[in-house]
């Protein structure tokens, strides 16, 4: 597979000769598979957006590489890098129409004025703003200025996407509608498209693969199966989704479980990640939709213990509820509101709590 | 309640309004139309006019009597306008190729410096204009702070002659007004959305293309406001064409001033300034017009 882009050992550290510099990326490097719908996953201030704007060309990198299809381009300036940015804000020209804005970039490349009409047109039309080409940004709803931004970054045929939280403006409705068409534009259009959003829901939907960063660093990388499933840290296994963490030590190993001791004196059956000895403390992690909740009596699993509802918030299609396990710990875990509407448990019922040991994982060191 | 208020609404919203009417009134309108009804009247050779109408004032623009008393075309006021219009214009090109840059430059500082050049812009407006002006003809006069040491260095023989020309006028003019120009063309600035230019380059436009399809068609609004507020004054100058044109290169100002203090021929001094102001107005109601067509287009963002 050909690589479009590839990240190596940067670095970005902002005013380096003051009194305080700031290092927003330390020696990152990844790489970006051509055709794929990559996204840059993090907090605020985690460094995603800085990478994506050293990609595109408005800040300098303080060292490393990068490559964009095998040819440098770390030093070039943003208006000679084959990628095309779509902002947070859309920063679309307020003078000119929204035609004129989709043409800006190929009439900047000295295009045909019949093959800039050409490709407007079809541009638009892919974005399904086709009938508002006269229209000023101004008169446009939020989820329209949008597609035009989209549509003004596509229409010079980058060979990479920059998409920075083009979603984080508009409301939620809107937001799942684009998530989709964003999906199958990617595809349509066959361009790499370099994704950055703080929302792990939207970076699970869309993408091929994700990079999970936080302080800098880039955390982890993999598909949202892997991410979700298989986070190598505890800040991965946090950032995306619910999570119980509970922390323990190992007792003994048998085959790929270890038994481990959580709380005061509760063994624990769990998945091992490897790295770790007899005596290691942990921090294991448990998704709550993993976790079967049932009356007391009426389960009959293999890892199942009693617990109580300690509390519980109601969240419509389903509610979460914290179950104390006695010994010290507390789990959240969902069940579903029965078909009357009524919900399973109330707060003080006691609980048969059960989940797979393969459910229960160990966090690589 | 004793104080006596307006029934309706309307009538209130007239009595708060009523201290600006009457500001505009007597120190706008009132003097104007003084002017205007002087324009009309014959000049009173002691000063003041006479309370007779006559077109003479306006008459006394584009003729004059020749020997015989006949009425001959006479191109002098007209020269001295088209001059006016003239040096006006290239003082205001000047402010605008020196003010833009400046206005930019302060835009990119950090806010609080910012603020600092935007004081320090302004600090000249602390002198009295006429100081100020006099310091140009030490510095371009004969013996001034440029010839003599070009002079003295044998890089020239003779006077170089910078005083009491048209270019000595239009640098004093410049001087006069620049900061007329960087001010609004600052305040639009301020409001541009630099994202906007980042968007322009990452749509590979070069910098120069950067400038001249974003930046400056986004603050026109401030280069034509700056172009008014630097042009219309100069119309009617008097101080830099007085003494950096030496009487000789009159301007509309010095004329008309001319008229009131020494000629004692107020109704042409008062039709001269109509002549001025109806051309100012004219050219605001063109300024207003193609606003109100650029705000139409461009919605109420």
């Amino acid at each position: 597979m050909t690589v479009a882009i590839d990240i190596r050992g940067v670095t970005k550290i902002y005013n380096p000769d003051s009194s305080r510099p700031v290092q927003a990326l330390d020696s990152v490097s990844l790489s970006i598979d051509d055709n794929e719908f990559f996204t840059l996953l993090g907090p605020s201030g985690c460094g995603k957006t800085t990478l994506l704007r050293l990609i595109a060309g408005f800040e300098e990198v303080s060292g490393g590489e990068i490559m964009l299809f095998d040819e440098e381009i770390e030093n070039l300036e943003p208006n000679r890098r084959p990628v095309n940015t779509v902002f947070q804000h859309y920063a679309l020209f307020p003078h000119m129409t929204v035609a004129e804005n989709v043409g800006f970039g190929l009439e900047r490349l000295k295009k045909p004025k019949d093959e800039i009409e050409a490709t407007v047109e079809r541009v638009l039309n892919l974005v399904k703003m086709k009938h508002l080409g006269d229209r000023r940004p101004n008169q446009l709803s939020g989820g329209q200025q949008q597609r035009v931004a989209l549509a003004r970054a596509l229409a010079p045929s980058p060979k990479v996407l920059l998409l920075d939280e083009p979603l984080s403006a508009l409301d939620l409705k809107l937001r799942q509608a684009m998530r989709e068409e964003l999906k199958q534009l990617q595809k349509e259009t066959g361009i790499t498209f370099v994704f950055v959003t703080h929302d792990q829901e939207e970076a699970l939907a869309m993408s091929d693969r994700i990079a999970v960063m936080s302080d800098g660093e880039v955390q982890q990388i993999g598909t949202p199966t892997d991410i979700y499933e298989h986070p190598v840290n505890r800040f991965v296994a946090d950032f995306i989704g619910d999570t119980n963490f509970l922390d323990g030590e190992i007792v003994e190993f048998n085959d790929d479980l270890v038994t481990c001791r959580i709380g005061s004196n509760s063994l624990y059956e769990a998945m091992n990640s490897g790295g770790h000895s007899v005596g290691d403390k942990v921090t294991l992690f448990l998704r709550p939709e993993k976790i079967k909740l049932a009356a007391a009596g009426d389960s009959d699993g293999t890892q199942t213990r009693p617990g109580k509802v300690a509390n519980m918030v109601y969240l419509g299609n389903q509610a979460a509820y914290n179950v104390d396990m006695g010994d010290g710990i507390e789990l959240t875990a969902q069940a579903r509101p029965r078909e009357d509407g009524k919900l399973p448990f109330a707060i003080g019922d006691t609980l048969a709590v059960e989940f797979s040991a393969r459910a229960l994982r160990v966090l690589a060191k | 309640m004793s104080v006596w208020l307006p029934k309706t609404a309307a009538g209130r919203r007239w009595l708060g309004l009523a201290p600006s009417y009457l500001v505009i009134g007597v120190f706008m309108l009132v003097p104007m139309i003084i002017m205007g009804v002087f324009s009309f009247l014959e000049p009173n050779p002691y000063g003041g006019v006479k309370p007779v109408g006559s077109l003479a004032a306006y008459v006394k623009l584009f003729f004059e009597y020749d020997l015989e008393d006949q009425l001959v075309f006479n191109p002098g006021y007209m020269n001295i306008i088209f001059r006016s219009f003239q040096l006006s214009a290239g003082a205001t090109l000047l402010c605008l190729i020196f003010g833009f840059p400046v206005a930019y430059y302060i835009t990119l500082q950090p806010e609080n410096r910012r603020n600092l050049y935007i004081y320090l812009i302004t600090i000249p407006f602390w002198t009295n204009l006429l100081i100020r002006t006099f310091a140009w003809i030490i510095i371009l006069g004969r013996g001034g702070v440029i010839e003599t040491p070009l002079l003295a260095m044998g890089v020239i023989e003779e006077s170089l002659g910078m005083m009491y020309t048209n270019g000595a006028i239009a640098i004093g003019l410049t001087y006069s007004y620049l900061p007329l120009m960087v001010l609004p063309i600052y305040a639009s600035l301020e409001k541009l959305d630099f994202r906007l230019l980042e968007a322009a380059s990452d749509l590979y436009a070069s910098r120069f293309e950067v400038m001249t399809k974003v930046v400056i068609p986004l603050c026109k609004p401030g280069i034509i406001a700056g172009c008014i507020l630097v042009f219309i004054p100069c119309l009617g100058a008097f101080i830099a064409p007085n003494l950096l044109g030496g009487g000789k290169n009159l301007m509309l100002g010095s004329l008309v001033q001319f008229q009131f203090a020494s000629a004692r021929n107020w109704p042409f001094g008062a039709a001269l300034s109509m002549l001025l102001l109806s051309a100012v107005v004219i050219m605001l109601i063109f300024y207003a017009r193609s606003a109100s067509k650029r705000a139409d287009m461009e919605g109420s963002d």
